[in-house]
């Protein structure tokens, strides 16, 4: 692929313009028209009042929900895919963020979640971690793309069904109708509670996924070259576990499975940083966070009154996008 | 004598049943709204049965007055089970029963949904016509419309207020329902019914606040349990909003059926004015 080489600088000089911008442009969308300038100034005055509201307590919070979860997502994608060299590795697909999703409606429609803030997010690591370990299980160190996907059905349609039983006898009347919600995220009517309580294990997360990028450097010359060259395969594996676990379990116990982030968005940074895992986790992590904030302002500005989920629009970019990459890998994977 | 007398009792009650041959004595209710209605308008002795929503103390106006009745579960089988000479149901829910009972042959009423005060004093008509008590009926509507009058007059000099329902799922009351009715009883404005909505039908966050009403009423009795739809009403803004105006906590029992203790609640947010 001939792609321009940029040096790192020239790469962030585009990227981090764009997040800024369409952090604006988020806070911009919504169903009223609010005055922007008004609500910083009323603010600032310590004034409380609606266009200050609907600026700091909903639109901000939402904003950054979906800024920090396309960066876990972005993040997880890259990291996934370096750590089991395949490149249709992603949360959703494989199956980790409904696992993710699961341990999160347990917690939160069992009344758990009231017992710490910190459940909720350690419901959908637990949960995502027992899907990672299915996966290491049923693949192994295969590299093969047939495999992953067909683990990924497996275990997507295990914990889809146990979502919709778990749904199923949560005492909330309301519970089954938001099973749309778990399996295709949204981060509507949140609020700064939600981000308060993902914020802590998305960057603990991204921490561990960054700190391991010279390792998975090291992983595309093979396990062995990695060991021969310093690493400790078990133990940077576990980390990379425990930093996808813990940010994408954080992300989906508050915005549910949001698909196909993680997929599209490292092959379309992989070019840009010279195809170099350890570049590749920032870039993605960066372009991930400016994807999720286009499609959530895209999500209200093409649906009004019923609101469609943020997942719908990702899936609708992300689907054909796999597809393409199933068949371009159909010949030279296999 | 001791005889006699029995006779004659005998007799009496054997004629009393006979002068009220023509108005049922066993009626089952299958839902909320016709359990209270029957409390309110039916001889204790023509009751059957109730459904279990009546001791329903979050729902139930009643529920005290419930007493030994027994209870039902609205299915056909326990209902056949009470051999009712009338059942009586809302024509929106349990409707399914109502249908395969009216097949069995069976007597059913079905009441319609209110929209109003005024389908209220319809709604007491006609349970009273059902029911036999025709006169005990008109009396109830009396009354309501004496206090009506009354809190009207009571509170007429108090300055008119803007009001917004919250409901789960964000869903708001708009023009056509009872509680629209009531606000406007109670001398509110809802501002949902303003901005066009009918009936029941979400709105955001973001348009509720930019409507600014004086006055909130947040709807969260019928679900203690966490859920998505919950977290509308549960939404931190709403808190912030609120320390500046009223909440209006009219329970739930007093405005969810159509009847006579529809006047309380129009007395209580009357008197909030």
């Amino acid at each position: 692929m001939s792609a321009p080489r940029l040096r790192p600088a020239a790469l962030y000089a585009v990227l981090l313009p764009a997040l800024l911008l369409m952090l604006l442009l988020a806070l911009q969308v919504g169903p009223v028209d609010i005055d922007l300038g008004q609500a910083w100034q009323d603010w600032n005055a310590g004034r409380t009042t609606v266009p200050m509201l609907i600026l700091f307590e909903l639109r901000l919070p939402r904003a950054l929900l979906a800024l920090t979860i396309g960066a876990t997502l972005g993040l997880a994608g890259a990291a996934l895919q370096g750590l089991l060299r395949n490149p249709l590795a992603e949360p959703g697909i494989i199956g980790v963020s409904n696992g993710a999703a699961l341990g999160a409606v347990i917690v939160f429609y069992y009344g758990l979640a009231g017992l710490g803030w910190y459940l909720l997010p350690l419901g959908g690591l637990l949960g995502a971690m027992v899907s990672v370990a299915v996966i290491f299980l049923l693949v192994g160190r295969s590299r093969s793309v047939v495999t992953l996907i067909l683990a990924g059905i497996a275990i997507n349609a295990v914990g889809g069904a146990l979502i919709a039983l778990a749904l199923n006898f949560a005492e909330s009347p309301y519970a089954m109708q938001e099973i749309v919600f778990w399996l295709l995220g949204s981060v509507a009517n949140r609020s700064v509670n939600d981000l308060y309580i993902a914020l802590p294990f998305m960057v603990a997360g991204w921490l561990l996924m960054l700190y391991c990028g010279r390792y998975l450097n090291a992983l595309t010359l093979g396990e062995e070259t990695a060991v021969s060259m310093g690493f400790d395969v078990a133990r940077m594996r576990l980390l990379l576990v425990i930093g996808v676990t813990a940010s994408v379990g954080a992300a989906v116990s508050v915005s549910g499975n949001i698909g196909f982030v993680g997929l599209v968005v490292p092959h379309l940074m992989r070019p840009f940083v010279a195809f170099e895992p350890r570049r590749l986790l920032p870039a993605s992590m960066v372009a991930g966070a400016i994807l999720l904030l286009v499609a959530d302002s895209a999500v209200q500005l093409l649906s009004a009154t019923r609101e469609m989920k943020l997942g719908v629009i990702t899936s609708l970019v992300g689907a054909p996008f796999f597809l393409y990459l199933i068949l371009k890998s159909r010949n030279t994977l296999q | 004598m001791r005889l006699f007398t029995f006779f004659l009792a005998a007799l009496a009650v054997f004629f009393a049943a006979d002068a009220t041959a023509a108005s049922p004595r066993r009626i089952v209710s299958i839902g909320l709204c016709t359990d209270q209605l029957l409390l309110s308008i039916a001889e204790r002795e023509q009751i059957a049965s109730l459904s279990s929503w009546a001791v329903n103390t979050d729902m139930s106006y009643l529920a005290d007055e419930v007493g030994d009745i027994p209870l039902n579960d609205a299915s056909v089988e326990a209902v056949v089970d009470l051999r009712p000479d009338l059942v009586l149901a809302s024509s929106f829910a349990a409707w399914d029963t109502a249908r395969l009972l009216r097949q069995l042959g069976y007597e059913v009423r079905q009441i319609p949904p209110v929209g109003s005060i005024a389908d209220i004093y319809d709604l007491l008509r006609r349970v009273g016509d059902w029911t036999g008590n025709a006169a005990r009926a008109a009396g109830l509507i009396d009354e309501m419309q004496q206090r009506l009058a009354e809190i009207e007059h009571r509170y007429a000099g108090r300055p008119e207020k803007t009001v917004i329902v919250y409901a789960p799922n964000g869903f708001t009351v708009g023009a056509g329902t009872l509680e629209n009715d009531v606000f406007a009883y109670a001398g509110y404005r809802n501002l949902a019914a303003e901005m066009g909505i009918e009936g029941f039908q979400p709105i955001s966050l973001e348009t509720l606040l930019a409507a600014n009403p004086d006055v909130l009423q947040i709807d969260r009795d019928l679900s203690r349990s966490d859920s998505l739809a919950t977290a509308y009403v549960d939404h931190p803004v709403l808190e912030r909003f609120s320390e500046q105006r009223e909440r209006l906590d009219i329970p739930l029992p007093l405005r969810i059926c159509g009847g006579p203790m529809i006047v309380d609640a129009v007395e209580a947010m009357a008197s909030r004015r």
